[in-house]
């Protein structure tokens, strides 16, 4: 085994740990440390593939805004109530059943038909300049001017309740 | 470091992590009992949604539409934050806390 898949293994596993620290741990303020540090893992991920553009978006927006936003506001309102499960353990049945029968097709497709395995290596070669082009600078402008929007109707909410 | 090739195996452990992330994030929002943990299930299952991208950036024709697709769930993830923010600021001031059994309205319990 390579020295970069046992990087990827043993990152992918940090980001798997720290989830189910967020399952598991009952203090919302160490929920919230254990997301911020699943995402990131995944963007150090993004990063060992050398997409760095994805790597910056995921820190500094997603993990530095609204990450930090949601730890400070589970420090806040710290509650330590223990997590309580609202189904039946019996949906497990159906979920481990498809969940088998989709391994099973996607196993015998691939046993089947070996050019999948002989075709699908690939390198990752992103380039931010060839994303910079009219139609996605127009879905830039349309996301922005939606969440603006959002954020004066929220506003109002607020002020009505006030 | 160059690169690493997007193997089969490479894009089975990607996939494996980021099916685990989104069902620890659905587990979370159904066990939640607060307004705050579901806003971390929530953010969670984005990070699956993020990790479940990695793949597209292999194929040449779709790498743009991942970028666009990991910024559309940025400002996603972002929507939903201030919509939650308001939520766990108005229950504050309505029922003093921030219990999700203080939501009378819709819900169902299987």
């Amino acid at each position: 085994m390579s020295v970069e898949m046992l990087l990827l293994l043993a990152l992918a596993g940090a980001a798997a740990l720290s989830t189910l620290g967020v399952l598991l741990s009952r203090d919302n303020f160490y929920s919230a440390v254990f997301m911020s540090l699943t995402l990131v893992s995944v963007a150090t991920i993004y990063a060992f593939f050398s997409l760095l553009p994805v790597f910056v978006l995921i820190v500094f927006v997603f993990v530095g805004a609204i990450g930090i936003v949601t730890v400070a506001l589970a420090a806040t309102y710290r509650t330590t109530a223990a997590p309580e499960f609202q189904f039946s353990l019996l949906w497990a049945v159906p979920v481990v059943a498809t969940a088998a029968i989709l391994g099973y097709s996607i196993y015998s497709y691939a046993t089947a038909v070996p050019a999948v395995t002989a075709v699908s290596i690939h390198s990752i070669s992103f380039s931010v300049e060839n994303f910079v082009t009219s139609e996605y600078t127009l879905l830039f402008l349309f996301l922005t001017s939606l969440v603006v929007l959002l954020l004066l109707s929220v506003l109002n909410i607020y002020k009505e309740e006030g | 470091m160059p690169a690493m090739n997007l193997d089969l195996t490479t894009v089975s452990i990607i996939y494996a992590t980021a099916l685990a992330i989104l069902l620890a994030g659905y587990f979370t929002a159904i066990s939640c009992k607060d307004l705050i943990r579901l806003l971390i299930a929530l953010e969670l299952m984005f990070g699956g949604v993020f990790m479940a991208l990695i793949p597209l950036f292999s194929v040449a024709a779709l790498a743009s539409p991942a970028f666009a697709a990991a910024i559309i769930t940025i400002f996603t993830s972002g929507g939903e934050l201030l919509i939650l923010i308001a939520a766990i600021v108005i229950q504050d001031r309505r029922k003093k806390n921030i219990f999700v059994s203080g939501i009378k309205a819709g819900g169902e319990r299987l």
